[in-house]
Parts: structure tokens; sequence; C-alpha cells
């Protein structure tokens, strides 16, 4: 009954946007749009506000705008449920999926959906905050509990219109943030611009027209952290290690090889979220640990990132025996969550 | 012009103030041409069928839903009894081995491999009783089972459900409920499980997209409780709804159907512009021309939002299903463009917001005779009632819920003092503030004469009567459930009292409610309806 997956077809990224109506999901859903080229599924409350170049739009029936480039961008007018449905019934899987949730809702409630749906890997959730109204809007008696429980459930923070606000004044909603998600990072924007890496799956750097616009100004706030090793980690150690990075890492992706045998494991980490995922057996990479990351600040990051990792090394990997042990699984991060 | 009918009858009740009471009403071309007594009609041929019975203006639901019509293709397994489409009774169930009887019977009765669906489960009901997967899977080991609680907020599915969406003791979301074993206890909530059964059994949209069997359903079960208009009150109105809507909304269908526009669905400036082009091919069985907001959820699920001092047992306050402001710009823009709006709220902070609201929309924009209306508005506060009024709101108030949540209200939600001016129509009416009473059917069962009911007793469940002083006369609430819901649907012009030029929609009771005793007007049996002068027995009284 259930229709199957193509076996050969990748669980799709999704990446859930969160955060309090005026905040900036569009504008960052836009930027995202513009600074990728990957084929995305988009899935927005106001189509309206999308912005796309009218010469890509292949077709429009109303609830779903197709672009020449394979991406797709549907309004959540029909119903969510309905129109997720639509989406993942599609015949061509997509590189990534991202989806506006309401300004009121909890983003959480929709990144469940990942966790559950064979089809889909739940990359983060991305929670934007109008750096200028945070303070203001947490003590409002009314709209507080919403705009908290956004904050509680992100995986990575986007403190927008930074530069409404004086260093002062960013420091001062930055630390309210952190008190209140104490592991998340916290990254400061304008206009909803960030680095397109930080959030876009897959191991090859997006090829960005916003970097390649301004890279200067990147390079200055981010660290690029490079961690490599032969060997493998011990499976329970790098899970505790990825529990606890610093909240100034934003990014890391990358090989990793686990166990034993050194079985070989994607690892997808987007803020404080992050999944491992056993190698498919056609693309053996490498024979090491390669992990590539992007941090606030610079070195110091990158340093106590790799002393973290190093301690859930393994100092002696064993060969592959030649009947292989069971099937190596999907692990996740546990994120937690106060409700 | 047509032939002249003149019904006779042991009593009419006009709701018409200037000829409150009658024996004869005259019908022509579906509408009311003269109302009197037999005096006024010497000499004319008379249609006696109604002689020994009491007529009505025809009821008028201001607040149900078409998924009534839907559901009742599934198999009923709620605790209450239920009339069905048919004008069938079908019996309350008092327990977990009655539950699963009738859906062996169901099950038996139709053994495919499709999906067994019942509804309306109702723990609260029968002691507390939970559904589980075990229960379910009594039924049968092979065959997808899923039940809907009375809430819909609740899906209990068997193991092969379970099996299906790949739901296990390793699944790690709050929505997929698990026994103390850690093994899924069938229960589901929330979005996520929800996607994930609707692909796991092949469906494409949640309680099914709208075929035009769910329509004549809902018509039915409308028609057998002596309801002549009824309101659906929140639809996407997808393009494939509207056509359903339209071929099935015949002169011979036995309802007038009134669809809300869900707010939710698109932008205002979108909105106003669907409403417009939707109103311009209305016709006399089906009209649109209503916008329905959802501004929070429900106090017994813990979702309304409520003012201080918030929920009786400490719990955290509610959702926004629209941030304050929001709902400001969206009532705003469609106010301006001359819609009705009809706006959900619960707990009295929503009430708030949306009186607010309005308020701003009023200011910027004063229309007269507005009739935006507030749905449920279950927790309004005397000011709130005045305000209301003054804005030129009226109300739709949920008097059912006194009696199904009425002992969870007064012991855990929001606590004696605020039950009993829960659902408070008496107040409505002493302020002049205009208003109606309602079942939201599904959610409760339709049945105006046991909306009425609920108003004139407000007796809980258990027997307690919560807040004697809210109670209406029945004349009262029998003027809250014909005149009272057409003013709130902008339809009093037309319907809603026996009144020359009116349509000639009436409901025709076994019983002469007046004089019943208060205890029994639940219980008067509805005989016929007619609408638009066409009769409509009610059927099987079984």
């Amino acid at each position: 009954m259930r229709p199957p997956a193509p076996a050969s077809r990748p669980r799709q990224p999704l990446t859930v946007i969160g955060g309090f109506l005026g905040a900036g999901k569009t504008t960052l859903v836009n930027h995202l749009l513009a600074a990728g080229e990957r084929r995305y599924a988009v899935l927005v409350n106001d189509f309206g506000a999308i912005n796309v170049d009218a010469g890509l739009i292949a077709s429009h029936d109303g609830q779903t705008l197709r672009l020449t480039n394979g991406c797709i961008c549907c309004s959540l007018g029909e119903g969510f449920l309905t129109t997720l449905a639509r989406v993942l019934a599609e015949p061509e899987g997509f590189d990534h999926i991202l989806i506006e949730a309401s300004g009121v809702g909890d983003p959480s409630a929709i990144a469940d959906i990942a966790l559950v749906e064979p089809d889909l890997v739940l990359s983060a959730i991305l929670v934007v905050v109008d750096a200028e109204s945070i303070a203001s809007q947490l003590r409002d008696p009314r709209i507080g509990g919403t705009v908290l429980r956004q904050v509680q459930a992100a995986d990575l923070l986007i403190l927008n219109k930074c530069d409404r606000l004086d260093a002062a004044g960013r420091a001062q909603a930055r630390a309210a943030l952190e008190a209140l998600a104490p592991r998340c990072p916290v990254l400061e924007a304008v206009e909803a611009r960030i680095p397109a890496d930080i959030v876009t799956p897959g191991l090859a750097p997006a090829r960005s027209r916003f970097r390649a616009a301004s890279p200067a100004r990147h390079e200055a706030r981010f660290g690029r952290i490079l961690y490599e090793r032969s060997g493998a980690f011990d499976p329970d150690g790098l899970r505790a290690a990825l529990n606890r990075t610093p909240a100034s890492l934003l990014r890391l992706k990358g090989w990793v090889r686990l166990g034993p045998y050194a079985t070989p494991h994607l690892l997808q980490m987007v803020g404080r979220r992050w999944t491992l995922t056993p190698a498919p057996e056609t693309a053996p990479p490498g024979d090491g640990i390669a992990l590539v990351g992007i941090a606030c600040g610079a070195v110091p990051a990158g340093c106590a990132l790799a002393d973290l990792l190093d301690l859930a090394l393994l100092h002696a990997p064993v060969p592959r025996p030649a009947s292989s042990p069971a099937l190596p699984r999907t692990i996740t991060g546990d994120t937690p969550r106060c409700h | 012009m047509g032939e002249t009918t003149v019904f006779e009858a042991r009593r009419i009740i006009t709701m018409d103030p200037s000829c409150p009471e009658a024996t004869h009403v005259a019908v022509r071309d579906g509408r009311i041409l003269s109302v009197g007594t037999a005096s006024d009609f010497v000499g004319l041929p008379l249609d006696q069928r109604f002689a020994e019975a009491v007529i009505l203006p025809g009821f008028v639901e201001g607040h149900a839903h078409v998924m009534e019509g839907t559901l009742w293709k599934y198999t009923y397994v709620g605790a209450g009894e239920r009339r069905d489409p048919a004008g069938k009774r079908v019996a309350g169930l008092a327990s977990i081995d009655a539950v699963i009887d009738r859906l062996a019977q169901a099950h038996d009765a139709d053994p495919g491999d499709s999906v067994l669906v019942g509804w309306g489960f109702d723990p609260l009901h029968i002691a507390g009783a939970r559904l589980t997967r075990r229960d379910l899977d009594r039924i049968s080991p092979d065959r997808p089972i899923v039940v809907f609680h009375a809430s819909l907020h609740i899906i209990v599915a068997n193991s092969r459900v379970l099996d299906l969406a790949g739901f296990t003791s390793e699944t790690a979301i709050a929505g997929v409920v698990k026994h103390e074993d850690g093994a899924p206890s069938g229960e589901l909530q929330g979005i996520a499980p929800r996607l994930r059964l609707l692909r796991a059994l092949g469906w494409t949209s949640w309680t099914g997209d709208l075929e035009p069997a769910d329509v004549v359903r809902f018509a039915g079960a409308a028609q057998v409780q002596g309801i002549t208009t009824i309101a659906d009150l929140h639809n996407d109105l997808p393009a494939r709804t509207v056509e359903i809507y339209r071929a099935a909304c015949t002169p011979d269908l036995p309802v007038r159907i009134v669809p809300a526009l869900a707010s939710a669905s698109c932008a205002p400036e979108e909105g106003v512009a669907r409403i417009a082009a939707l109103r311009a091919e209305n016709t006399e069985r089906l009209r649109f021309g209503l916008v329905k907001i959802i501004v929070d959820g429900s106090i017994q699920g813990f979702t309304a939002r409520l003012g201080a001092p918030g929920y009786h047992n400490g719990a955290p306050n509610g959702l926004w299903y629209v941030a304050p402001d929001d709902l400001k710009r969206i009532v705003g823009i469609y106010h301006a463009a001359g819609v009705q709006l009809h706006i959900h709220t619960n707990g009295d902070e929503a009430t708030d917001a949306a009186l607010e609201a309005i308020a701003a929309a009023q200011e910027k924009t004063p229309r007269a005779d507005h009739r935006h209306t507030l749905q449920h508005c279950q927790m309004a506060r005397p000011e709130q009632l005045a305000r209301a009024k003054d804005l030129g709101l009226c109300v739709n108030l949920f008097s059912n819920h006194l009696y199904y949540w009425g002992d969870v209200h007064r012991d855990i939600t929001i606590g004696p003092e605020r039950v009993a001016r829960m659902n408070p129509a008496a107040s409505a009416l002493r302020m002049g503030l205009p208003f109606s009473i309602h079942s939201d059917a599904p959610v409760t069962p339709l049945g105006p004469l046991f909306v009425a009911w609920c108003a004139v007793n407000r007796m809980s469940s258990s027997g307690a009567v919560l807040g004697p002083d809210e109670r209406l006369s029945i004349e009262q609430a029998l003027h809250a459930i014909t005149l009272g819901a057409a003013f709130t649907l902008h339809m009093d012009t037309q319907i809603g009292s026996i009144t020359p030029g009116k349509q000639a929609d009436f409901a025709v009771l076994a019983d002469d409610p007046l004089t019943t005793p208060p205890e029994a007007l639940k219980d008067i049996a509805i005989l016929a309806t007619v609408v638009g002068g066409a009769v409509h027995p009610t059927a099987a009284r079984a």
C-alpha cells in the first residue's frame, strides 16, 4: 500500500525555518534560493513574497510554481499536509526541502515529520529572530510563550536585523537568546544574509552568488575548520562529542569512520543538529576521517572542536571481517528541548 | 404563479414578534404567503398532514462542518447516541468491548482490505478508558484499522497500520504515544504521524477529498434534526470542493448550505477576490460569503488562549493560530472590503484580541451592520459581551460544551467560577447582544433541539447544573436556533421566522416545545422539514 521510495533515492534533507511574524523567514528563504544552485522544493505561507525571476517560471497553477531549473515552490493554501504529501510524491527527489513555518507555529512540530518520514532527513530547524524586538516580544504576555517555544526549538538561531542595533544592543539580544537556548549557535545577520554553506546539505560547497559578491566580509567573521585523522571514532564517544560541541560551531560535514571495523558514515551537522548516515557501498570515500566546518570567529573554535573529537578516536581499528556484521543504521543527535 | 398550499398545525410558533402564534400558514412559490388561523383561510383547501404537529421556523445551525457528512460513511463508535443521515438511531457505546464489537461487525459486513475507520471515540464518557492498538488487533491482524477520537485530534491505529507507517518502539517523536513497555500504544497525535499515516495508507488528504455523497449525507444528517439551513464553518474551498458543492446543492437538497472560506487558506487580499467571485454564483441552496478566522485552540485541549488567571490546573497558556497583530491586519482587510467574518475564539484572551481587531477595523472603516460574529466565545466576560455589543458584533455560543465537557471545565480547565459564566447566553440576551447557539458538529452531535436543551438546562453529563443564572427559557433558546442564528448568517431577511415573504422553511415537531418540560426538550421528535415549500419527511424513526 505504501508507495516505497525507489531504493536508490536518497533521503531528502528538510530544513524548517521558524520565527515570529516579521522576523525575516521569507527573506531567508529568498536569500537561500538566490545563493544556491540546487534543486529546491520550497513550501511557504505567502507565495507572493517569494522572489522568482519571471524568466525562470516553467508553470504556475495557483498552488505550485515550477521553475525551469527543477525547483518548485508551493503555497500552503490547500493545507500543509496535503502540500507536503504532494511534494514527496514528486517523481524526482529534491536536493533540499525548505519549509517556512507559520509565524505563530512551533517549528519542531514540523521537524518531527522528518524524524518519521523515511524519505526525509531533518537537516535543521533554523529560527529567525528580530534582534530589535526579541526582548519586547519575550516580555509580551500574549506572545512571549510563542516566541520562547520557537527559540527553544532552534538548532541554529539567526539573529536578524542586526544593523538596527548598536554593538551593545546586539550583545544584549544575543545574551538573551543564549540564556534561553544554551547550546544553540547564534548567527548574526542583516537581511537574513547568512553564508548558504552553513545550511545547504551535501558535501560539495554550494556555488553561491552571494559568496562571490562579498567573500571578504565572510571570511572575517567565520572561521573555516578542517579536521582530518586516520582511524575511526568510537560511536558512543562521537555521539557524546557531537552533543557537546561549542556553540560557536555552525556547520560540520564530511566522512567519518565508526566502530571497530571503521565503517564509513556521512556526518551532517547544522547548528546543534547532527546525523550520521551509513555510506552507500557504491561511494567509498577515502580511508580516513575528513571533516570541514564553519564556526563563528576563528581558530579557537576549531582547536576546541579538534580536542573534543580526538577524545572520541579509537586507537586501533581492526580490519573488517569477510562477512559483514549487521548493517549500520542512521544515528541522529538527541537535541534537548524544553517544552 | 404557482399553487398555494395552506398547512394546518396544532400550533405554529413563528418567531415573528408581531404575530407570534398561528395555526395556519400559506405557502406559494416556495415562500410564505400568509400566516393566521382557520378563520383567515376559510374555503381554501387545507394540507392537514401536520394538523396534530407543531410548526416552527426551520432550524438554523450556524456552526457545523461538512466533515459530519464525510464521517458518516465510517463507523460511529462514540459514547452518546447519534442519529445517522438516514434518521436511524445509532446507539452510544459504553465500553471498549462495545466499540470493538461494532467495528468487528463493520469488518464482517464488508471484509475488504480497505482501511476500516471508526469515529467519535470519546474516552471521557466511558470512564476514561483508552483505546489501544491491542484492542483493535482483536478485530483483524491484517486489515488496517484507525479510529478517530471525538476531538479529531487523536487517532488510534492497529498494529497493521503502525507497521505500514513504520512506527516502532524506536520512533522518537511525542506524537507517537508509547505504552509503558516502550511499544507504541496506537494513539497518534499531531501533524507528523498524520502525514506518515496519509502516505502509508495511500490517502491523499486527511478525511478524504470531499465527495458529492458527503454533501448529501451532511444534508441528511441536518434534515433529520429539523435543520433547514446549515453553515459549513471552515473550508479551504479548493476549486474541486466548490464544484462538488455546486453540483450537490440542487433545489432537491433538503437544506441550504452556507460554507465559510477558511482565512488560513489564502492571503486576505486573495480571499476578498475569491469571496466576490463565489458570491456571484450563489443560489437559494448554496450561499457563499462568509470568511472564518481561527484565533486559538480548544479549552479542553489546553490550546485556548486564556486571560488571567489562566488554566485552573495551572497548565501553560494555549496557542495562537493567528498572532494578535496579524489578526488585526487580516480583519482590517476583510472588514474594509465588506466581507462578514466569523471569528473562532475559545479563551477570553483570544476574544480580547478579536475585539481589539474589530475595534481597530471599525475605527478605520466604520461599517454599520457588519455582523461579524465571535464563534464559540465560550469564556466571554461580561465586559467583553458589552464591548462586543458596542462594536456591532454577534456571538454564537457553544452551549453543548456545558454537557460534554462541563464537569472537566469545572474541575480541571477553568474552575467553578468561570464555568458558571461559560457560554453566557442569558447575559448576551440581557445585554441585547445578538446571539445564537451551536453544536460544532461533528465535534458534538448535530441537533438544534439538543443545543437548546443544553442552553436551557446547563446540565453537565454528570447531572450538575453549571451557572443557573445563565440559563435561557425554552422560548429564548428556540429563538437562538432559528432567527438568532439566521441573524448571525446575515440571512434573517430570508429565513429564521415564519413571516410572509420569507422562505417557507419549517421544522415540524411531534410535540409543543413551549409546553414541554425543559428537561424533555431534546426528546421531541422531528417529523419533517419543509424547505422552500417542499416537504421532506424525516425517514426511519428507529
